[in-house]
């Protein structure tokens, strides 16, 4: 069921991964598997499953308690510090909430995605290099919105903002993009739409990508390759389209019920 | 079901606390000599100050606008040096973005320290130091205007949306930029508001150390008192009014519209 664990195109590694939070509460235990470079990957599990602390464990948002994860080789840090911010620069990161400066253009939110690679006074004084602000915009060209460009973040729709989170995570160059819960503040058609823009920069650019999903049949669509996730742990590893119902079953729980689809009746 | 009793009035407490407050009063009144009597017995030596006041003496105005110049002058480099001060000041005492702990609580003192001792203490420090005139005024006001702006701001600053900041850290942004692209710009209309309202604090602080031999319009009129020229006092008085509600007038306008 894991990919091959010798073959060096493993983009990332967990070795019996585990998250404790301070207050005792378990994010994720025990979790081994190898995802490879390239993939296309899509979490499921209901709330509290531990999806978001599986994929803040590859960044080092959330600090592991308990084993390890290498992304392209290397240990994630579990210190702050330069290594955890150069590790960060190569692993971008779209969130439910977008995380836009609202009052901000467009652009300029498009250019924290540079952070890493610009000196810190002149990224803080608004004096981007040339070169980043032509990344910026090729990224905002890649997800189709390059138009609003110089407008402020806040007044663009949902669909619009997420997209402007996903030009901000190309704007990194990443190897890696982490997409956590990417369409759950999202209406049905534009969900679609977005899934497909996450699709076609995996294709096109071949940035490793993984998804964090609540709706079922989305899952079933996009995810060449499903994990489930239950009470933080690793209870299902295969590809999207062998799914079955019972499958679904073992990760919720439960069975299957209406709110676990985004639109389409259960087939 | 029973209703319930009502509760204890405490008509002890409120008694005590009323008798406490009373008290206070007649002692502190007593103390520094305050009577109803001695003010009517006094009234007719007010009036005669009010009718030698009695036209402003308009002539005087044009001798008034340099010193104006000056007190707005003295205010606007007090602000301005001010508000840039305030600005890592306020950061690092809030609490959610500051580095560490000692960081937090070593500026969360210094800010009220600050605070603690009037403007009229700094102008005094200031003067011992860089001599009586516009420039210790200056310099008051600039540690004043870091007490005011830094304890507003760095409220505003605590009651950011942290998941922005953490946007930037998860695209591998350091401390600086997680502040400066992450916190700050959620922040920059408040914190144009604060230093307006500051500024509006410094021309009335301008003035009040004018008094004490900073200069601007506070030391003429400190001067004309001593002369008993009543009737150019009158007049600044006068002119201060409409120049203070002028500029509040004007900032609040400002403010109104960035917020």
């Amino acid at each position: 069921m894991p990919a091959n664990a010798d073959s060096h195109d493993a983009m990332i590694r967990f070795r019996g991964a585990g998250v404790t939070y301070p207050n005792g509460v378990v994010g994720l235990e025990d979790v081994s598997l190898d995802i490879r470079r390239g993939e296309f990957v899509v979490i499921v599990g209901s709330s509290g499953a531990g999806k978001s602390t599986f994929l803040r464990t590859i960044n080092g948002l959330t600090p592991l308690s308990a084993g390890s994860i290498e992304v392209a080789g290397q240990p994630v840090p579990r210190k702050q510090g330069r290594e955890l911010r150069q590790l960060r620069a190569r692993i971008g990161m779209v969130f439910q909430d977008f995380r836009l400066v609202r009052r901000v253009s467009v652009l300029n939110n498009v250019l924290i995605g540079r952070v890493a690679r610009v000196a810190g006074w002149r990224s803080v004084l608004n004096l981007w290099p040339r070169a980043d602000v032509e990344l910026a915009f090729g990224a905002l060209e890649r997800v189709g919105i390059v138009d609003k460009a110089y407008t402020r973040a806040g007044q663009l729709s949902g669909g619009q903002q997420q997209r402007v989170g996903i030009a901000r995570a190309l704007a990194q160059e990443p190897e890696v993009i982490l997409a956590d819960e990417p369409v759950a503040s999202l209406d049905p058609v534009t969900c679609h739409q977005v899934m497909e823009d996450l699709l076609r920069i995996n294709r096109e650019l071949g940035i490793t990508t993984l998804v964090n999903l609540h709706f079922l049949d989305l899952a079933r669509r996009y995810g060449q390759r499903i994990i489930g996730l239950q009470q933080g742990r690793l209870v299902f590893d295969g590809a999207g389209s062998d799914v079955t119902d019972a499958d679904f079953q073992r990760i919720y729980g439960r069975r299957p019920e209406e709110d676990d689809f985004l639109q389409e009746a259960r087939a | 079901m029973n209703r319930p009793a009502p509760p204890d009035r405490q008509l002890g407490l409120w008694f005590t606390i009323a008798a406490g407050l009373v008290a206070m009063t007649v002692w502190s009144g007593v103390s520094i000599g305050f009577s109803i009597s001695e003010l009517v017995c006094n009234a007719p030596g007010g009036s005669r100050l009010l009718r030698e006041s009695w036209p402003p003496d308009f002539a005087f105005l044009p001798r008034l606008i340099g010193p104006f110049l000056e007190t707005v002058q003295i205010a606007l480099i007090g602000t301005v040096v001010g508000a840039v001060i305030a600005i890592p000041v306020a950061v690092l005492a809030a609490r959610p973005v500051s580095p560490n702990w000692l960081t937090w609580i070593l500026d969360r003192n210094f800010m009220n320290i600050l605070r603690t001792l009037p403007d009229l203490f700094w102008a005094m420090l200031f003067a011992t130091a860089v001599g009586f005139g516009p420039l210790a005024g200056a310099l008051a006001l600039s540690v004043f205007s870091v007490a005011v702006i830094s304890k507003l701001f760095s409220e505003s600053v605590e009651a950011i949306d942290l998941n922005l900041t953490e946007a930037v850290r998860a695209s591998g942004g350091s401390w600086l930029q997680m502040i400066g692209l992450g916190a700050l710009p959620q922040v920059w209309p408040q914190y144009a508001a604060y230093v307006l309202y500051a500024f509006e604090l410094n021309v009335r602080g301008s003035m009040v150390l004018g008094l004490v031999g900073a200069g601007g319009i506070g030391m003429i009129l400190e001067t004309q008192r001593a002369n008993f020229e009543y009737e150019r006092v009158a007049m600044i008085i006068l002119a201060v009014l409409v120049v203070v509600l002028l500029i509040e007038q004007f900032s609040i306008a400002l403010r109104r519209r960035l917020t």
